[in-house]
C-alpha cells in the first residue's frame, strides 16, 4: 500500500473516531459536568454518590461483575486446559459447542429461566411433584436471589470469552518451559501454579477485564429480571426525563472512568509482558491420552457446562412452543403457532428486518475499516500507526451504555449531529454505534491474518509486476479472507445482539430492532412472552449458524479476538 | 555424576518405532554426543534419559539405579533446552534460583549458589534482569547456570547452539565443554552439527532410524566409519564401488578394482577380512587426495579440474575422473588450479582409502 493510502486511512479512521466514538463520550461528559448555565461542575457526581439508591446500584453492579468474572474463570480454566492438553471423545465437537452460549442472547436466557425458576415454575413443580416442597408454599427463586441470577446467567454467557483467551494462551506456551521446570524437580500441580498460570496470566486476564466491563455494565439481563438496583437499569429507566437530567449522565461518566481505568491497569500490568521468552518453540505440545475413564469424564465436564449454559435457552425453546406453561414441569401443550404469530405479528417482523439492515450495514462498515486500519497497523511503517490501532482497540473499555447516551446526547435537537437523526429513525445512528462497537473484533481477526501472511508473498507479487494495490488485493486479500469472514460474522451476530444500543437510541416501534422488540414483548400482555421466546429462538438459529461458521474459520484463533 | 547405562531401549508412537533395542553405556565424567540426520532419534533418546518419555520396554540406568519409571521432577538431569525455555515472568537469578527452590534449600545457600552459577558462566550482576533483556548468548548462560545449579546428576543439552550466529556458537564450544570437564560432569548433548560433535565430544555415537550405527571417539569414527551413511554424515566424502582384486603383501591392504583403475585400501575394521570378489564401497576423503607425490603410494588417479571454488583458508575442486567426479580439497596451496583440458594426477595414500561394506 502506497504511504500516501495509508495516510488516507489514518485520517479517515481519525475522522470517524473523533466523531462518533470521542465525540459522543465528551457530549456525555460534558452534560454530566456542566450546570445549565455552562458552568462546570462535580454537583452532578457527588449527587450520584450522596444518592443512596444510586450508590446501591454501583456496589450491585460492582458485586455482580466481580461474582461474574471469578465465575468464568473457575468455570473456564479447567476446561481449557482439558482442551489443550487432552484428547477425549468428542472434542472436537464439544470444542465448539461450548462457545455457543456466547451468542445466545442473555437477556433471552433470562426470559427462560424466569419461565423455570419462576414461583410457579418448572423447578418448583418438579420439586412439588417429587415431593420435596409444599405446594402452597412455593419458594420465590427470584424474587430473593434477583442478583444471583443475574451473576449465573452472566456466567453461562460470559465464561467462552475467558475460555478462548485461555486456551490461546496456553496453546502458544512453549511446553519446553514447563519441562524445564519439571527437569529441575518441580512436581507437576506446583508447575501448574509457578510456571503455567503466571504465564497465560495475561491472555486470561485481558479476558477477564472484557468479561468484568461487560457485565460491570450489561443492561438487557438485570432488565429481564426486573432487578432495578444495578446502575444501568437505573441510567435505562431514567431515559423518559433525560433532556433536563444530568444525574444519569453523571452515572453514565461514573461507569466510563470505572471501565477505561480498569482496562488501562489491565494493559499496563499484563500488555508488555505478552512476549513467549527466549527462542521459538522447538517441541510440539504432546496430546496426553488419559485413561478411559478419565477421558469420558472430560467429556461429562464439557457436556454438563454446555448443558448448563443452553438450559435457559432450552426453556426459551419450550416457552416458544408451549400454550400454557404455569405449575407444571414441561408444558401442558405444544404449539407452533407462536412462530407463525410471531413471523406474522407487525412489530417482530419489522424487527427482524431492521435488525438485519441494521447489522448487515455496520458489518460492511467494520469489514472495510478493519481491513484498512490492520492493514496499516500490521505492514505499513507511518508514524502514528500504533495509535491507530489503539483506538480501534478503545471501543473495548467503554460500556455500550456510555456510547448509547452519547449519540442520544450529540443528536439531540440544535447539536451540531442532529442530521444523524434522519427524522426520528435511528438508522444511521444504530449502524453507527454497533460498528463503532464491534470494530475491536474485526481489527482483531484482520490483524491475525495479516500477521499470519508473509509480506514476501506480496513483494514477489510486486516483483512480477503488480502495483502494491494489486498485489494487496490479489495475494494476501485472498489469503487472510477466512479471518475477515469470521471478524464479519462475529460483528454481524454481535451486532444483532447489541441490547444497549437499540434499547436506548430506537424510540418507535417501527424502527425497534430484534432485542428491543423481544423486550417489548416479554412486558406484554397475553401471549406476548411466548411471541418474545419465538422470537428469540429465532435469533439464536440465526446467531447460533454466524458463531459455528466463524469458529470453523478460524479454530483456535477465535482467542486472538477477546484480548 | 553418574554413568548411564541404556538397556534394550524401545520406544513407539504409535505404529512408529523411534528408537529400537538402544544398548549404550556412558561413562562418569565423558562429554558423550548424539549425532544424526533429523528424525534419527538422537532428541527421543535424550528425552528418555530426562524422563520425558517412557519407553515401551528397555531401562535407563544411572549408576546402578534403574531410573526408567522415575518421574522427571525426581531424575536430578539438568538440561538445556533447544529455546532455552527460560521463564519470561521470572528474572534472570529468579530463573537460576528455581531448582533450589523446589529442593527447599534454605535462602541464604540459595543466594549463595544462584551468584555462584552466575559467576560461573560469567553473568556476575545480572541476576535483576528480565530474560527479554538479554542477547541470545546471554540467555544461553542463564539456561546452562540454571541446569548447573542443581548440581544435575547429569548435564543434558538439546542442540544448545543451534539458535546463536557462528561466532558465538564456536566460543561457547569451549566453553561449555570447560564446565562439563571442570565439574568432572557427565554430558550428553544432541546435535546434529558434525563440526560441533568432532571438536567437543570424548565419544559419540551417529543415529540413523532409530538405531545406534556406530558409537566411537571422533577421530575413530571419522578415520573408520562403519557405514556409508557414518562416512558421509561425519565429513564430506567421495564414494567409489568396488570389487575386491587381491590381498597384499603389505598385513591389511587390499587391492581393489574400481572404474578408477585398481587402488590399494584397508577396511574400515580390524575385525573384517574381505575376500576375493568380495563387492566393497572405497571412501576418499577430499583432503587426503593430493596433487603432490606421495610416496610408496601405488594409487594414482589421473583425471582433468572442472571446477575451482576458492574459500580462503581451502581450495575445493572438482576432478573428472573416468566416469566419476570427485571431491578434492587443499589447505593453502602454493598456487590456485584452475579448470582446463589438462590431466592431472592424484593420488592418495593406502590408509586413506577405507573400504565398506555394501
Amino acid at each position: 500500500m502506497s504511504k500516501t493510502l495509508s495516510r488516507l486511512v489514518f485520517v479517515v479512521m481519525a475522522a470517524f473516531f473523533g466523531c462518533f466514538f470521542l465525540y459522543p463520550i465528551w457530549a456525555t461528559i460534558q452534560t454530566a459536568l456542566y450546570s445549565a448555565d455552562h458552568k462546570f461542575t462535580l454537583d452532578f457526581v457527588f449527587e450520584v454518590f450522596s444518592n443512596a439508591v444510586y450508590r446501591a446500584g454501583l456496589g450491585n453492579s460492582f458485586l455482580i461483575a466481580v461474582w461474574t468474572t471469578l465465575g468464568c474463570l473457575i468455570v473456564s480454566l479447567p476446561l481449557a486446559v482439558f482442551n489443550v492438553r487432552y484428547e477425549f471423545p468428542g472434542k472436537a465437537l464439544l470444542n465448539s459447542l461450548i462457545l455457543l452460549p456466547m451468542v445466545l442472547p442473555p437477556f433471552v436466557g433470562a426470559i427462560g429461566i424466569k419461565a423455570m425458576l419462576g414461583q410457579a415454575g418448572a423447578i418448583n413443580s418438579f420439586l412439588i411433584a417429587l415431593g420435596l416442597m409444599d405446594p402452597l408454599r412455593p419458594a420465590d427463586w427470584l424474587g430473593q436471589g434477583q442478583m444471583l441470577g443475574v451473576v449465573l446467567m452472566e456466567i453461562l454467557h460470559l465464561y467462552p470469552i475467558i475460555y478462548l483467551n485461555s486456551v490461546a494462551a496456553l496453546a502458544n506456551l512453549d511446553p519446553a518451559l514447563e519441562e524445564a521446570a519439571a527437569n529441575v524437580g518441580c512436581p507437576p500441580a506446583r508447575r501448574f501454579w509457578r510456571i503455567t498460570l503466571p504465564l497465560i496470566m495475561p491472555g486470561v486476564f485481558a479476558g477477564g477485564t472484557i468479561v468484568f466491563i461487560w457485565a460491570f455494565t450489561e443492561l438487557g439481563v438485570p432488565l429481564v429480571f426486573d432487578y432495578d438496583r444495578v446502575t444501568s437499569v437505573q441510567v435505562f429507566r431514567s431515559i423518559n426525563d433525560l433532556s433536563n437530567n444530568p444525574l444519569p449522565y453523571a452515572l453514565v461518566l461514573v461507569m466510563l472512568v470505572f471501565s477505561t481505568l480498569l482496562y488501562s491497569i489491565s494493559k499496563v500490568l499484563f500488555g508488555k509482558s505478552s512476549s513467549g521468552g527466549g527462542g521459538r518453540a522447538t517441541t510440539a505440545r504432546e496430546t496426553i491420552f488419559p485413561p478411559a475413564w478419565q477421558g469420558w469424564g472430560i467429556t461429562a465436564l464439557f457436556v454438563g457446562v454446555t448443558f448448563l449454559a443452553v438450559l435457559p435457552h432450552l426453556g426459551v425453546m419450550f416457552l416458544s412452543v408451549s400454550n400454557d406453561w404455569y405449575g407444571t414441569i414441561l408444558p401442558h401443550e405444544l404449539t407452533l403457532s407462536h412462530y407463525r404469530a410471531a413471523l406474522g405479528h407487525e412489530l417482530t417482523l419489522n424487527a427482524i428486518s431492521n435488525s438485519l439492515k441494521y447489522s448487515v450495514l455496520a458489518m460492511i462498515v467494520d469489514v472495510v475499516l478493519g481491513v484498512l486500519v490492520a492493514y496499516v497497523v500490521v505492514r505499513t511503517k507511518i508514524a502514528g500507526r500504533q495509535i491507530l490501532d489503539a483506538m480501534a482497540m478503545l471501543p473495548l473499555a467503554v460500556p455500550g451504555l456510555v456510547m448509547a447516551f452519547g449519540y442520544l446526547a450529540m443528536s439531540r435537537e440544535g447539536q451540531p449531529f442532529d442530521w444523524l437523526m434522519l427524522g426520528e429513525n435511528p438508522l444511521l445512528l444504530l449502524v453507527i454505534a454497533y460498528s463503532v462497537r464491534r470494530l475491536p473484533y474485526v481489527v482483531r481477526s484482520a490483524s491475525a491474518g495479516f500477521q499470519q501472511v508473509s509480506p514476501t508473498l506480496e513483494e514477489a507479487a510486486q516483483n512480477l509486476g503488480a502495483t502494491p494495490e494489486r498485489a494487496l488485493w490479489r495475494i494476501t486479500l485472498p489469503l487472510v479472507m477466512p479471518n475477515l469472514v469470521a471478524g464479519g460474522l462475529l460483528a454481524f451476530s454481535f451486532a444483532m445482539l447489541e441490547v444497549s444500543d437499540s434499547m436506548v437510541l430506537a424510540q418507535q416501534t417501527a424502527h425497534f430492532p430484534i432485542t428491543k422488540a423481544i423486550y417489548s414483548l416479554v412486558g406484554a400482555l397475553g401471549n406476548g412472552p411466548s411471541l418474545a421466546a419465538a422470537l428469540g429462538v429465532w435469533a439464536m438459529i440465526f446467531l447460533g449458524t454466524t458463531i459455528l461458521l466463524a469458529g470453523l474459520l478460524l479454530g483456535r484463533k477465535l482467542g486472538a479476538l477477546f484480548k | 555424576m553418574v554413568s548411564i547405562s541404556i538397556r534394550q531401549l524401545t520406544k513407539k508412537f504409535g505404529r512408529n518405532t523411534v528408537l529400537s533395542g538402544i544398548n549404550l553405556d556412558i561413562a562418569a565424567g565423558e562429554l558423550f554426543f548424539l549425532l544424526g540426520p533429523s528424525g534419527c532419534g538422537k532428541t527421543t533418546l535424550l528425552r528418555h534419559i530426562a524422563g520425558f518419555y517412557t519407553p515401551n520396554s528397555g531401562q535407563i540406568l544411572f549408576d546402578d539405579e534403574d531410573v526408567t519409571s522415575l518421574p522427571v521432577h525426581r531424575r536430578g538431569t539438568g538440561m538445556m533446552f533447544q529455546s532455552y525455555a527460560l521463564w519470561p515472568h521470572l528474572n534472570v537469578a529468579q530463573n537460576v534460583a528455581f531448582g533450589l527452590e523446589e529442593r527447599n534449600r534454605p535462602r541464604p545457600e540459595i543466594e549463595a549458589r544462584v551468584a555462584e552459577a552466575l559467576e560461573q558462566v560469567k553473568l556476575e550482576g545480572l541476576g535483576d534482569r528480565r530474560i527479554q533483556q538479554l542477547s541470545g548468548g546471554q540467555q544461553q548462560r542463564v539456561a546452562l547456570a540454571r541446569a548447573l545449579v542443581i548440581r544435575p546428576r547429569c548435564l543434558l543439552l538439546d542442540e544448545p547452539l543451534s539458535n546463536l550466529d557462528a561466532k558465538l556458537r564456536i566460543e561457547m564450544r569451549s566453553e561449555i565443554r570447560r564446565i562439563c570437564k571442570e565439574f568432572g560432569l557427565t554430558g550428553i548433548y544432541v546435535t546434529h552439527d558434525r563440526d560441533e560433535a568432532l571438536s567437543m565430544a570424548d565419544r559419540m555415537a551417529i543415529m540413523e532410524g532409530g538405531h545406534l550405527v556406530q558409537v566411537g571417539p571422533p577421530a575413530e569414527v571419522y578415520r573408520n566409519p562403519a557405514t556409508p551413511m557414518v562416512a558421509e554424515f561425519i565429513g564430506e566424502t567421495n564414494f567409489i564401488d568396488g570389487r575386491v582384486l587381491r590381498d597384499t603383501s603389505r598385513v591389511g591392504f587390499f587391492d581393489v578394482e574400481t572404474s578408477l583403475g585398481t587402488l590399494r585400501g584397508r577396511p574400515n575394521s580390524e575385525d573384517w577380512r574381505p575376500v576375493v570378489g568380495q563387492q566393497v564401497i572405497l571412501s576418499l576423503r577430499p583432503e587426503a587426495l593430493s596433487f603432490e607425490q606421495i610416496f610408496d603410494s601405488p594409487n594414482r588417479i589421473p583425471g582433468h579440474i572442472v571446477n575451482t571454488s576458492y574459500l580462503g583458508s581451502i581450495v575445493q575442486y572438482e576432478l573428472a575422473a573416468g566416469t566419476e567426479n570427485l571431491k578434492v580439497c587443499q589447505m593453502n596451496p602454493a598456487i590456485i588450479r584452475q579448470p582446463s583440458d589438462q590431466e592431472d594426477r592424484l593420488m592418495i595414500a593406502p590408509a586413506d582409502v577405507v573400504m565398506l561394506r555394501k
